[in-house]
């Protein structure tokens, strides 16, 4: 399966196996809407309607044809104006959809230490491809380092989906490229691709930091999760000008 | 069925002229020229803002030409303009249709537009004179979904539609001044050139479309992409075109040289690209796929220099402002961030 296969199925968690659709975009907003007239407990869609729609949402290889035009002339007449009480309930339980796919994989409880260059490929590339791995590389003696690893721990059990790992600049087996002024460091991936690396990340925080701090750093750069979903509550705003 | 093979070989034939004239003019490949640059090193963007109002999937957004006020349009069936330097939100406008997939700013300030699922382009005024924002025309007649739309100036946008065409409409009157036709699949997305008078389009025909405004004509046809092309915009100096495809890809089309230049590309990137902005400068792409994920490309070297919103895919929508001083993303979850 092609990564938006196995995107679709999480996400809707459908017997069918489910072909690949766009979720940004004009075509995202062209499946979100048939998504949404599938699951809408719309009476008023016969049978054969529905039917349709699913025909439609795919699309045979062999209809060149029909493979550039991405919506059908039944499908344009299907579109009427809608009850907002479904379309509020649509939108939560995708936005949930989307929160548990993503928490979706493996949970940790502490931070690992990674004993050698091998142990630091092994997690990089063997971790589940929606796990974030975070290694920090240390030094004993190096300013900065053990304050870090207490913030880590910290946020270990705060964020069980990410895999926290520590590593003695020794034992990478490069400490010519992690010498003392780089250190503390913190490398980020996924999917075994480097998303970021902070060196001396220390730099950015006070002289005494906290594992806030560490999570404040972290969240800028947009690689912690959020915690949970909160469902928004749905104020009745009118619209017109707002302060 | 004898002069339909006829007439396909002859468009074969055609096609493969032009593919060597075009040849003949490319003396050397942008990667060549661009040997001797300096490496432009990893790029980490931090978030500066965070944009918290709507309620659901943002869908697309516009910077406005202040680079401090952009537009939001998103699923809960609202345009939002917001403040992005006080995250204020300056208006916020109901839609009749929660199926929207383009909002527009005017370069003016004054006008907002969207349009979707309803066929339609409507034009907001955000200065009217009680101080609340109305519907002020309803551009009706495209037979498609409206994919994109594009202010020329307060009376004139240009929008892109499913129905395969691109159309120029007088905003006063509320009509067709020019349908541009020519597609052979809908019409994805639509950019604007620095003088106003070309815009780009991008189709589910698989190519790009330079289309002369006034003479009412397309120029130039791209081709090269495999599959459907989502994004489309000039590179900043007007002479280039970026598209963004579902092929995984995006591309950089030359205009005086009437061909490609590059493909940004990786094997380990297999989702479809569904949005794009450059920098001011145009050496970076940034580059957002429809598996909510953005990659950042050195436009010069073809080489990734990073990847925005690291972890939590979230990304649905990005613009760059027009100073080139912040990143603006909408995500799933109903938030916008600006980033540098």
């Amino acid at each position: 399966m092609t990564q938006d296969q196995k995107t679709a199925s999480m996400m809707s968690g459908q017997e069918e196996e489910e072909l690949p659709v766009n979720h940004t975009g004009p075509k995202g907003v062209i499946n979100d809407w048939r998504r949404f007239k599938l699951d809408s407990l719309d009476p008023t869609v016969p049978q054969s309607k529905r039917e349709l729609l699913r025909q439609m949402s795919s699309p045979r290889e062999d209809d060149k044809e029909r493979l550039n035009r991405k919506m059908s002339a039944q499908e344009y007449e299907m579109i009427q104006e809608e009850d907002e009480g479904s379309l509020k309930r649509y939108r939560t339980q995708s936005m949930q959809e989307m929160h548990e796919r993503l928490s979706f994989g493996p949970a940790f409880e502490e931070v690992k230490e990674l004993e050698s260059g091998d142990a630091f490929l092994e997690v990089i590339e063997k971790e589940h491809q929606m796990t974030l791995v975070i290694v920090h590389i240390y030094q004993h003696g190096v300013k900065g380092c053990e304050q870090l690893n207490s913030c880590l721990d910290c946020l270990a059990l705060e964020y069980p989906s990410i895999r926290f790992c520590r590593m003695d600049a020794v034992a990478t087996g490069a400490v010519e490229r992690f010498t003392p002024e780089v250190l503390p460091a913190l490398l980020v991936y996924k999917a075994g691709e480097s998303l970021a690396h902070f060196l001396a990340v220390t730099k950015h925080f006070n002289e005494d930091f906290f594992a806030t701090d560490v999570e404040g750093f972290l969240n800028e750069y947009g690689l912690l999760p959020k915690k949970e979903f909160t469902a928004w509550a749905d104020d009745e705003d009118e619209g017109g000008d707002v302060e | 069925m004898g002069e339909m093979e006829e007439l396909r070989k002859e468009m074969e034939n055609l096609k493969d002229q032009i593919t060597a004239a075009r040849k003949t003019f490319q003396d050397s490949t942008l990667q060549e020229a661009a040997a001797g640059v300096t490496v432009v090193g990893r790029v980490q963007l931090k978030t500066r803002k965070t944009l918290r109002g709507h309620l659901a999937k943002i869908y697309a957004m516009h910077w406005g030409t202040d680079s401090t006020l952009c537009v939001s349009a998103s699923q809960d069936g609202k345009l939002i303009v917001w403040d992005t330097i006080t995250t204020n939100k300056v208006n916020a406008i109901p839609l009749k249709s929660s199926w929207v997939m383009t909002c527009a700013y005017a370069p003016s300030g004054n006008l907002v537009a969207c349009g979707g699922l309803d066929n339609m382009c409507s034009i907001y005024n955000l200065k009217g004179k009680d101080g609340n924002v109305k519907v002020m025309r309803e551009l009706a007649a495209h037979t498609g979904y409206l994919s994109c739309c594009r202010f020329l100036s307060d009376t004139e946008i240009i929008t892109s539609s499913g129905d395969c065409t691109c159309v120029l409409w007088d905003i006063e009157t509320g009509t067709q001044k020019t349908v541009f036709a020519g597609h052979q699949g809908d019409a994805m997305s639509l950019g604007v050139s620095p003088d106003f008078k070309y815009f780009i389009s991008g189709a589910c025909d698989f190519t790009a479309k330079l289309w002369d405004i006034r003479e009412a004509e397309c120029r130039q046809t791209f081709g090269g992409h495999e599959s459907d092309i989502n994004a489309i915009g000039f590179f900043p100096n007007g002479n280039a075109v970026i598209t963004g495809s579902d092929d995984a890809t995006c591309k950089l089309y030359d205009l005086r040289a009437d061909q490609e230049l590059l493909t940004y590309q990786d094997s380990s990137i297999m989702c479809g690209v569904t949005s794009l902005a450059s920098s001011k400068s145009g050496r970076l792409l940034l580059a957002g796929h429809d598996d909510f994920n953005v990659n950042i490309w050195d436009m010069l070297k073809a080489e990734r220099v990073g990847v925005l919103a690291g972890h939590d895919n979230r990304v649905s929508c990005i613009g760059v402002s027009s100073d080139g001083m912040a990143c603006c993303t909408g995500s799933w979850d109903s938030f916008l961030k600006i980033w540098n």
